[in-house]
């Protein structure tokens, strides 16, 4: 990290790249806009990671994204070329929820479920029981119906993923659990980004809207699992010995991966192959405000694919 | 500041004496889920008898004002037209009329409204002239100028999606019906309101939604368009703080909170104890159990 004084934003390359890297034992990679947008791979990004690998760096895998298994992620990254990961490099909202239920949550406490089955399945591997993802299952067409179905004794947590599946009914549900439990039932989102990048510049709406209904309904703030929260970043570490000093943060995210990067005391590295123009960084750098210096990078570049030429065969 | 004081005896008379009209919120003020409020039927026969008007404004865009006038009927309540009732419905209707077709005319170029929410809201839409989408053969140039939120128990993730991809475009306008987070049931269950889709579209688009109904004050236009309302002698009496009593207070009227419905006494005592002067707005000048209380405060 820049010792001392506010960060520089400054590009990455020449002597200062290489000592940068040098002091690096750990990176942990973002994925969508990083190292792909949807299924197709950044340019000379799995090369770049595999001359990383070969160097003896650690690679870490940090996603918002609650829609897949780590499973899934490890056999993402082995069809688009990267080096081979496993299960336990991946630390994804969807597997950081689970852990966060585990030990939040008294033992055989469920979870009512805004979810994927890929959430559901992390729960599942943690252990903990859950209900309502998929369709609304519920009788009757109208409200007046659905509250009158039976709300399951064992349900202390309300958890909002990334869910195709959301519905009046379902986040009706979901405020039943709430009111019933008061603060007893937690109130727990994978994350709050807004929007869910597809190829070629459209998207869909992501996992904060549906955080932010339920919110609204039951009026009271969730905990959020995913970045820039820090529990992430303490998942990575309860995993594997790192140090901040020596750990690089890689991001196209401002809001998300640099500001968990900064407020963890990482090495942070904005990727410009995303969703973050220059210009934006330089807005941030200029306000007067220290908040939003917080989501200033150490350092960016282009594509992570610039790394190569300073990297040996 | 108000200072939420019991309306009794002879402040009742003070009161209601001057008084022209009195805009009524329904929902835990009028009655509760299928069932007049005890005495609130008498309370309007006696309004009518005094020559006081009542006029009607709601944040519920569920039903259509004709709904609502079957609805008051049902309910023993005499002699409520629907040209009497101003719910969010309408005046949502009402206000895209006037932002998408302007001065008048007709549907045709003004484009089509998506709208988020269930018969009674669409119908309400319709009947202002407006073109729904996903409704018949949209004509050339007809793009989706405005996507309407209201309270959707059809909500689903596929029409969030469906409405960003028009608000994709700068001119589409995004409005509410009302921002209520929820709604309370007669049980003591609450159901998500308009507010909690509302704040997931405009987390996903991006957008600020502009809110007809209270506490903003397009409603009250709306009223004294078409009834020319003096506010210093209109008294507004509603359930819930944060909305009826702050639209009262935004749109210069005195404001009663009945106790029937959503806001607890000791909610609007904290809000005067506050030290932040948007809580003060929330404060009630005067209240009541219930507005059959306001009975002895009118004429025989």
């Amino acid at each position: 990290m820049a010792a001392g004084g506010p960060r520089r934003c400054r590009r990455l390359e020449g002597e200062t790249a290489r000592a940068v890297l040098a002091n690096a034992d750990t990176l942990l990679f973002d994925c969508d806009g990083v190292l792909w947008r949807g299924e197709a791979a950044v340019s000379g990004a799995a090369e770049t990671l595999g001359r990383l690998a070969a160097a003896g760096k650690r690679l870490c895998y940090v996603t918002n994204n609650s829609g897949r298994t780590r499973l899934a992620y490890t056999e993402k990254l082995r069809r688009l070329g990267f080096p081979p990961a496993e299960p336990r490099h991946i630390f994804s909202s969807a597997f950081c929820a689970a852990r966060y239920l585990r030990q939040a949550l008294p033992p055989g406490a469920a979870a009512y479920v805004l979810g994927s089955p890929a959430l559901a399945a992390e729960l599942e591997a943690v252990g903990i029981p859950h209900l309502g993802t998929g369709p609304a299952a519920l009788p009757g067409p109208a409200p007046k119906d659905w509250v009158q179905a039976p709300l399951d004794p064992a349900v202390r947590a309300v958890l909002v993923g990334f869910d195709e599946h959301f519905s009046y009914a379902k986040l009706c549900q979901a405020l039943r659990y709430l009111l019933r439990g008061g603060p007893d039932c937690l109130l727990v989102g994978t994350n709050r980004d807004h929007r869910l990048p597809l190829e070629g510049g459209a998207g869909i709406p992501g996992t904060g809207c549906l955080v932010k209904a339920v919110e609204t309904a039951a009026q009271r703030e969730a905990f959020i699992v995913g970045k820039p929260n820090r529990f992430m970043f303490d998942c990575v570490a309860g995993e594997f010995q790192v140090d901040p000093a020596r750990t690089i943060m890689v991001g196209d995210r401002l809001d998300t991966d640099i500001l968990m990067g900064n407020d963890c005391g990482l090495t942070t590295l904005l990727t410009l192959t995303g969703v973050t123009a220059l210009d934006e960084v330089r807005g941030h750098q200029d306000s007067g405000c220290p908040a939003r210096h917080s989501l200033v990078p150490d350092f960016y570049v282009d594509s992570i694919a610039d790394l190569l030429p300073l990297l040996g065969e | 500041m108000a200072s939420c004081r019991r309306l009794s005896g002879a402040g009742l008379r003070e009161v209601l004496g001057p008084a022209q009209g009195l805009l009524f919120d329904c929902d835990g003020v009028l009655w509760a889920g299928e069932r007049a409020v005890p005495g609130a039927p008498e309370l309007l026969e006696r309004l009518r008898r005094s020559g006081k008007a009542a006029l009607f404004v709601s944040n519920n865009s569920r039903r259509s004002v004709a709904e609502l006038e079957r609805r008051f009927t049902r309910l023993g309540f005499r002699g409520v037209r629907a040209e009497h009732v101003f719910s969010s419905a309408l005046c949502s209707a009402l206000f895209l009329r006037q932002r998408l077709l302007g001065g008048g005319g007709n549907g045709s170029g003004a484009g089509r409204v998506f709208v988020l929410g269930g018969e009674g809201l669409r119908g309400e839409v319709r009947d202002a002239g407006l073109r729904l989408a996903g409704e018949g053969e949209p004509a050339p140039g007809e793009p989706v100028r405005a996507v309407l939120v209201g309270y959707d128990d059809q909500f689903t993730f596929a029409k969030l999606a469906q409405a960003c991809g028009y608000l994709r475009d700068p001119q589409c306008l995004l409005v509410a019906t009302d921002p209520d987070p929820w709604h309370p049931l007669s049980d003591g269950q609450r159901t998500p309101g308009t507010g909690s889709l509302t704040a997931a579209v405009e987390t996903a688009s991006g957008r600020k939604a502009l809110v007809v109904g209270k506490p903003n004050t397009y409603m009250f236009d709306c009223i004294v368009e078409r009834f020319g309302v003096d506010p210093s002698r209109t008294l507004m009496v509603g359930d819930r703080l944060e909305t009826d009593i702050l639209f009262g207070k935004n749109c210069g009227l005195a404001t009663i909170l009945t106790l029937t419905g959503v806001s607890r006494l000791e909610e609007a005592q904290a809000y005067m104890a506050s030290d932040s002067a948007a809580a003060k707005d929330l404060v009630p000048n005067y209240y009541v159990d219930s507005i059959a209380d306001l009975i002895p405060g009118l004429d025989e």
